[in-house]
């Protein structure tokens, strides 16, 4: 699988590159400058792409503009986009054009390199993998709403982790329970929120999506 | 001299105020431990007025126009006084007393110009009207007004409730600046005034020209006491033209009288006779003091309304300014000094800790790597942990200094941000051509904030708005929410913290939040726009 990196810290770029290779990724191109992102991007057309947030010109959201630019020009071009800190506003504009294989994901998430990895094959593949803590500020804002509320302890939990890109099957795994249940506790997610039931991975992480961001 | 029963009781009276005097004079000096220090000391503490009461006695005793026995017990009510009323009372009744009594003098003297065959007694002068007598009584007139006028000035207290009413202007009232002192100089001119021209000098008619002249001499002592500022002005003019006349009359004499006394042609000035060279040089020479008195007086009495006619509007308007920068420059280096201090013990109780332990447990597993390696992969996944926690918390503190969607994109993003993070419908409504600058979008910015986590937290709303527009070169920003208002900005330390923030600006914070809501929080911050990037995205939350 081909990847390109976007990281202006020498170090971090290393790392991450070190870290894609040991677990059998194709680096193509690790860059330092939005402007070097954006023809890598083009030229090379990656299976997937971990772009930092801010990068040098100016050092503020240069990463996510050339993101966005990028999956413009390049309809659903996965880019998985890490930061030093997650924003809704950036998470909503990733996912504004709703072609999936997007990621936003903290930095520290890199820690657990399993996850992490998983994760990025899961936007290589058109998944929308949230951050959890943008997925937890998502829920507490809709917390006020009332359908949000008749959800149960476990359905919110699947709920989260649904959002976070996984399928029937890792839910059920990461929960400890069959992945019947998990089936039957999403279908009457999707119920309670006045969804459409879905079982593409993808289409279920956008409808929930868009009802929390509604 | 033939002595009678009356005579000798008079005799005794006096003698026995004198021991009077004395005595409690004495038990002054005994009581204040006087006795061992000098002299100038000793009058010092017991003030002068004091000393000068006998000659106020005397003063008044010799003066004509009382029954003797209201000239025998004058004496025993001022000593009374003195004896027993507060100190501060003397000090006032004394020079005061001076002052009538010189004032008192012009007239006398004037009576004997006019060849009033009156056997009129004044001070020290005795009965007669003697022309030696008269240039006694001249004198005294004088040494009395000086003396009162000298200690009335003394004893004015600049912090009485009373100096403050007659003296003192309310520090900040421009063009109506100094009650000078000197407005007291007014009633000497006056009294020179009526020296000169006679007490019924204006109109034919005795009674009314006394009238008249009471009247004018009542009004000099209104504007002395009303008008401090006028006063003075006319005392300083009035001692000028004097002193120019005595200036004349030594020139001129005798050859030429430019003011004769309407009732004789000896001419009086201020305190002699004119009837001889001599005395036409003294004259002049109290011409030549009064001009010269009056004259350094001119630059204090031209301040006030030389500073009153610089004193502009813009004057006005930057002293305000200025006062108003000096209190939000404090209140910005107390606010930039707590947020330092905040900052310290943040990273120092927070990250610096974590970033210890850390070490701690990566040597820790540095040495159990060869003996136990699942001990040290334990240490290890601790020591990630750490990290983890570390980072959020350095995000944490980061959000609070500088919020990164506002470093990234502007405040329109970063309220729009904000807005999706706040858990009500947040309506955002904001047009922007550019951005302000970055402290100016800061302040902003967490003033919304604080509207906003307030509306989340105490006004039970179902929803907010907020708009933000910038025009006629005013940042303005409005939070709008459907709660129960009752907001004070006076009672919590959070919006009153805003206004201070956001007067570094000159901003401007307003609350108006009736109970029962609506809550409208009203911002205003002078400020330009610059033509950086603009936000990309708009809409509700």
């Amino acid at each position: 699988m081909r990847v390109v990196i976007a990281e202006d810290l020498y170090l971090l770029r290393d790392g991450l590159t070190r870290l894609l290779d040991a677990h059998g990724f194709d680096v193509t191109a690790a860059v330092g400058t939005a402007p070097e992102l954006l023809s890598a991007l083009l030229d090379q057309r990656p299976d997937v792409a971990v772009i930092d947030v801010r990068l040098p010109p100016t050092f503020t959201d240069e990463g996510l503009r050339t993101a966005l630019e990028a999956r413009r020009q390049v309809p659903g071009l996965p880019v998985l986009v890490l930061s030093q800190y997650v924003e809704q506003l950036y998470a909503r504009e990733l996912l504004s054009d709703l072609a999936g294989g997007v990621g936003y994901l903290l930095k520290d998430r890199v820690f657990s390199d399993e996850a992490f990895v998983e994760a990025l094959r899961a936007v290589a593949t058109g998944g929308t993998v949230l951050d959890p803590e943008v997925i937890a500020k998502l829920l507490r804002k809709r917390a006020v709403d009332e359908p949000i509320i008749t959800l149960s302890p476990r359905e919110r939990e699947v709920l989260e982790l649904m959002a976070q890109g996984r399928s029937n099957a890792a839910i059920a795994q990461r929960l400890f329970v069959s992945e019947k249940a998990v089936s039957k506790h999403s279908t009457s997610i999707f119920i309670k929120l006045g969804l459409e039931p879905s079982d593409d991975d993808n289409r279920r992480v956008l409808a929930v999506l868009a009802y929390l961001n509604s | 001299m033939h002595w009678t029963f009356a005579g000798i009781a008079a005799l005794a009276l006096w003698a026995g105020y004198l021991a009077w005097f004395v005595l409690v004079l004495a038990r002054r000096v005994r009581a204040a431990e006087l006795r061992s220090m000098p002299l100038p000391y000793k009058v010092r503490a017991l003030r002068l007025e004091t000393l000068l009461l006998p000659v106020v006695l005397l003063g008044i005793n010799f003066s004509g126009g009382y029954s003797g026995l209201v000239a025998l017990f004058l004496p025993a009510v001022a000593l009374a006084v003195w004896t027993f009323a507060p100190r501060y009372v003397t000090s006032k009744v004394v020079p005061l007393s001076l002052v009538f009594l010189g004032l008192y003098g012009f007239t006398v003297v004037r009576e004997f110009a006019r060849g009033v065959p009156w056997v009129t007694r004044y001070g020290i002068a005795g009965g007669g009207s003697g022309f030696g007598y008269a240039q006694l009584d001249l004198v005294q007139t004088f040494a009395f007004l000086a003396s009162g006028l000298w200690l009335t000035w003394r004893r004015m207290d600049p912090d009485s409730a009373i100096s403050r009413m007659l003296l003192r202007e309310p520090a900040d009232v421009p063009g109506r600046h100094g009650r000078p002192r000197w407005g007291l100089l007014l009633l000497l001119v006056y009294g020179v005034l009526v020296e000169m021209l006679g007490a019924t000098f204006w109109l034919d008619t005795p009674w009314w020209s006394a009238s008249l002249t009471l009247t004018v001499g009542l009004a000099a002592l209104v504007l002395v006491i009303r008008a401090p500022a006028v006063a003075a002005d006319l005392a300083l003019a009035g001692l000028i033209l004097f002193g120019i006349y005595g200036i004349a009359l030594a020139a001129f004499w005798p050859s030429h009288v430019p003011l004769p006394s309407p009732y004789t042609w000896d001419v009086r000035y201020a305190s002699v006779w004119v009837t001889s060279r001599p005395t036409a040089l003294v004259a002049g020479a109290e011409g030549l003091a009064l001009v010269a008195f009056g004259l350094s007086l001119v630059p204090r009495a031209l301040d006030p309304w030389s500073r009153a006619l610089l004193r502009s509007a813009a004057d006005a308007e930057l002293a305000g300014r200025v006062q108003r920068l000096t209190r939000t420059r404090a209140d910005a280096v107390d606010a930039a000094t707590a947020e330092l201090r905040r900052l310290e013990r943040d990273l120092h109780d927070g990250a610096q800790a974590r970033l210890v332990s850390l070490g701690m447990s990566l040597r820790a597993a540095e040495r159990l790597m060869v003996s136990s390696p699942e001990a040290a992969a334990a240490l290890v996944a601790e020591a990630r942990e750490t990290s983890v926690k570390v980072l959020d918390e350095l995000r944490g503190l980061v959000r609070g200094i500088c919020p990164p969607v506002l470093a990234d994109r502007g405040l329109a993003d970063a309220v729009r941000a904000l807005a999706l993070d706040t858990p009500l419908h947040t309506e955002v409504d904001i047009e922007l051509a550019g951005r302000p600058s970055l402290p100016v979008e800061t302040a902003c910015y967490f003033a919304v904030a604080e509207a906003l986590a307030n509306a989340v937290k105490h006004s039970a709303a179902r929803q907010v708005q907020v708009r933000i527009r910038h025009y006629d070169g005013r940042l303005r920003i409005m939070v709008t929410d459907d709660g129960c208002g009752g907001a004070d900005p006076q009672g919590g330390s959070g919006l009153l913290g805003l206004e201070r923030r956001l007067g570094t600006f000159d901003g401007v914070l307003a609350v108006n939040s009736p109970p029962g809501g609506p809550t409208i929080i009203a911002i205003e911050v002078p400020c330009a726009l610059s033509s950086r990037r603009i936000s990309i995205s708009s809409g509700t939350a």
